[in-house]
């Protein structure tokens, strides 16, 4: 009896088919493993030791975790995450330093390089990466939220960033964009007993998804157009082909940039944005922010402006409309948003936009100037929603505008800070944010593309407006509750001009029931910012003005009320009101990006070599 | 230069793409055509077209705990999914592909490790309760449902 004969015996023909099956799988295999031989590549392990330290510091904490019997104190996470990246930074900062004396170089059979481009990105990363562990840890306590998986997941995903920075092959380029992805859409999801974060990480999850999928479907397509992977091989190749008419490297390499494009939140693929900003914990919103955009931007520059470097003609014009769109879209929408982390989503659009002109310029000053950009929005970024983080307060669900409202008279230093990052953000003098603007418009002029800078300054007047907006907003007193029959235009932050408060200054005083007072009496408030002459404050004025003693007699009515409203106000005060509790780590964290921003801002020098030596030192 | 065999290759993605928007349209028209137009009746639109009706709604919600069972399947499947391949090339790859295997086990080894310590593997009452969850075991809840059936029995 043959073998078959026996499995036909035993089970019919269905197992006999299986088994054959199986055979043959195992046979091909073999073969395949016969024919090729398999040349295993040399590998420095000091070029992606950040990583390695990165990655396993991870699935070490993790580990432990999961063995300890208790569980494991948020602190001992906390430094234990700073220790790791803090050694990530240090092998960075070192490998810096080794390019800078040697020269760039690849490792891994050419498929990660380690340059001085890829150094700043790692360093970028280690540096999110610790400020985010410093600025979780008051949230996880604030929200109860126990375990290591907040600090293991956010390790994992800065991994995945600095593989991103050092990809030197499309296929390393999605192994990083996965791995800084997959981790991201867990981050989102993080906080169980909010429905949002469960619907942003589902939405980021959903889309991120399809937009991995059609960023392998454009490596598929550049692959088969050039027959290769390598960021190298196709520079060469491209740069030693004349390609008339070549629709599927084209193809591809638009899918490539709608991939990238994606990752990055630029306009026509940034839907996700404004719903995942808004809903995912406030310290995972700065730290998706920083990352994915660092990540992103450092495989797109590398990719487009190194490899298809020789298709510039093709690439410009689309990342001309898409710079465009970006800038204005952002900014525009980012002026109706009453949510301030849902306006720090749409900055973030902008901020890409700002990005997308150094990638437009496409040479070494625009990739300097990206880089530029990318390094200082991530301090600004992560800073700002420091700041949210604290000013949520417990279930992270204070983001109104309004609760902004005369911050400054509750917690004076975190309003300031809060108002030095925005101002950063709007590219304000004296902070990185004016240089990183000024040096991404400088390339685009150069590139001769002035009309793109144009935009960009317009979108950033525009962006100032809402920045500005919070800003003053701290610094302006309650909103009267009682507008009279008014004549008096106020401008007010959120809801922009308003009639308002003809009588309110006199209110204070009038509502005692005491008509004879002198003119001007009581001010408070609104009346610098533009209190009319012609307009009676007091209730002698009001008689004059008005000649009836009905109108006065309705007047004190109201008065009365406001008197009321006054007090509820002031019970508001007690409950809503309140200082909110800034713990120590936040205030390291929040201090660092500030004074990053500032210092930098002021002494722009080492910085901006930084960034410009990064750039020289890429591998072509 | 255009590469017509490279274009050629791709042949097959266009045809596939065209069937696609085919096969998509007219699923749409087909349906459009062929969908009865009556109202759907009361049986049809309860949740469960067959079986006994539902008196009442199920009290409680009770822990669902097969999808950390199912985890752990994917864990290992992906495990072996990458070890059967290492198996057959052993000793092409030698130390080094021994060794990045050996990396690579403990990764999952680790997630084992989380998993369990989450308990996935132990059924009953959990060690630590998580906060905000009450005291929610297996135990109580069997407890509560049968309090509850009896009490709207008693209802009844």
């Amino acid at each position: 009896m043959s073998f078959l004969g026996f499995l036909d015996g035993l089970g019919g023909p269905h197992v006999r088919d299986g088994v054959i099956h199986l055979v043959v799988v195992l046979a091909s295999v073999h073969a395949l493993a016969a024919v090729t031989a398999i040349h295993v590549p040399h590998i420095r392990y000091l070029a992606i030791l950040p990583e390695i330290v990165m990655l396993g510091g991870a699935v070490l904490l993790l580990g432990v975790a999961s063995l300890s019997d208790r569980p494991v104190r948020m602190s001992v996470t906390t430094v234990g995450t700073v220790v790791i990246s803090g050694a990530s930074m240090g092998l960075a900062w070192w490998q810096w330093a080794d390019v800078r004396q040697h020269g760039p170089f690849t490792t891994v059979a050419g498929a990660v390089v380690t340059d001085g481009f890829s150094a700043l990105i790692a360093i970028l990363a280690s540096t999110a990466m610790l400020l985010t562990a410093l600025v979780g840890d008051g949230y996880l306590r604030r929200e109860g939220v126990e375990g290591p998986e907040f600090h293991v997941l956010a390790m994992v995903s800065a991994s995945g960033a600095m593989i991103m920075g050092q990809a030197n092959d499309l296929i390393v380029i999605f192994l990083g964009l996965e791995i800084m992805s997959i981790a991201l859409y867990v981050l989102a999801a993080l906080n169980p007993r909010r429905a949002t974060s469960g619907e942003a990480a589902l939405k980021y999850f959903v889309l991120g998804s399809f937009s991995s999928a059609i960023f392998v479907y454009g490596i598929a397509l550049t692959y088969g157009a050039t027959g290769g992977t390598n960021l190298a091989h196709l520079t060469s190749y491209l740069s030693t082909h004349a390609l008339s008419s070549n629709g599927v490297l084209l193809a591809g390499m638009g899918l490539l940039l709608v991939g990238f494009g994606f990752k990055v939140a630029a306009v026509p693929f940034h839907m996700w944005t404004p719903d995942v900003y808004q809903g995912a914990p406030s310290p995972v919103t700065g730290f998706m922010a920083a990352i994915a955009k660092a990540g992103g931007f450092a495989a797109l520059l590398r990719v487009f402006v190194s490899s298809f470097g020789t298709l510039r003609p093709d690439w410009r014009p689309i990342v001309y409309v898409i710079a465009i769109v970006t800038l204005v879209v952002g900014a525009g929408l980012a002026v109706v948003q009453r949510d301030v982390k849902r306006m720090l989503a749409y900055s973030s659009i902008n901020h890409a936009g700002f990005v997308l002109l150094g990638l437009q310029a496409a040479d070494a000053r625009g990739v300097s100037a990206a880089l530029y950009y990318v390094f200082t929005y991530s301090f600004m970024v992560i800073g700002s929603f420091a700041v949210v983080t604290l000013l949520g307060r417990s279930g992270d669900v204070g983001h109104d505008i309004a609760g902004y409202r005369a911050l400054a008279r509750r917690q004076p230093v975190l309003a300031l800070a809060f108002a030095v990052l925005l101002l950063a953000q709007a590219g304000v003098p004296f902070t990185t944010g004016f240089l990183a603007k000024l040096q991404v418009v400088a390339a685009v002029v150069d590139a001769h593309s002035a009309p793109l800078g144009f935009v960009a300054m317009g979108s950033a007047a525009i962006a100032a407006f809402f920045y500005l907006r919070v800003a003053v907003l701290m610094y302006t007193p309650r909103r009267p509750r009682w507008v009279p029959p008014g004549r008096e235009i106020v401008f007010d932050p959120i809801v922009g001009p308003q009639a308002s408060t003809a009588a309110r200054e006199g209110s204070g005083v009038s509502g005692q029931a005491e008509p004879e007072i002198a003119p001007g009496g009581s001010l408070d408030g609104g009346t610098a910012e533009g209190a009319v002459a012609t307009v009676p404050r007091t209730l002698a004025e009001l008689r004059l003005w008005s000649g009836s003693e009905r109108t006065v007699a309705v007047v004190e009515r109201l008065n009365a009320d406001l008197l009321i409203d006054r007090e509820a106000e002031a019970v508001e005060d007690g409950a809503g009101g309140r200082r909110v509790r800034v713990p120590p780590a936040a205030i390291v964290a929040i201090g660092i990006c500030i004074a990053v921003t500032v210092v930098f801002g002021i002494v722009p020098g080492p910085l901006v070599d930084f960034t410009h030596h990064s750039t020289l030192l890429l591998l072509r | 230069m255009v590469n017509r065999e490279t274009m050629a290759q791709y042949l097959a993605i266009f045809v596939l793409l065209a069937l696609g928007i085919v096969f998509g349209a007219a699923s749409l028209v087909a349906s459009a055509l062929l969908a009865p137009r009556k109202q759907p009746s009361a049986a049809k639109l309860a949740p469960y077209e067959c079986g006994i009706i539902p008196s009442r709604e199920p009290p409680q919600r009770f822990p669902v705990r097969f999808y950390l069972i199912a985890m752990i399947f994917i864990i290992f499947d992906i495990e072996i999914v990458f070890l059967y391949p290492f198996a057959v090339i052993l000793h092409q790859l030698r130390t080094f592909g021994l060794v990045e295997v050996l990396v690579f086990a403990a990764v999952v080894l680790v997630a084992f490790l989380y998993l369990v310590s989450n308990g996935a593997l132990s059924w009953g009452p959990p060690k630590r309760l998580v906060e905000g969850m009450g005291s929610r075991t297996s135990e109580t809840t069997i407890e509560r449902v049968g309090a509850g059936a009896s009490s709207s029995d008693r209802a009844a």
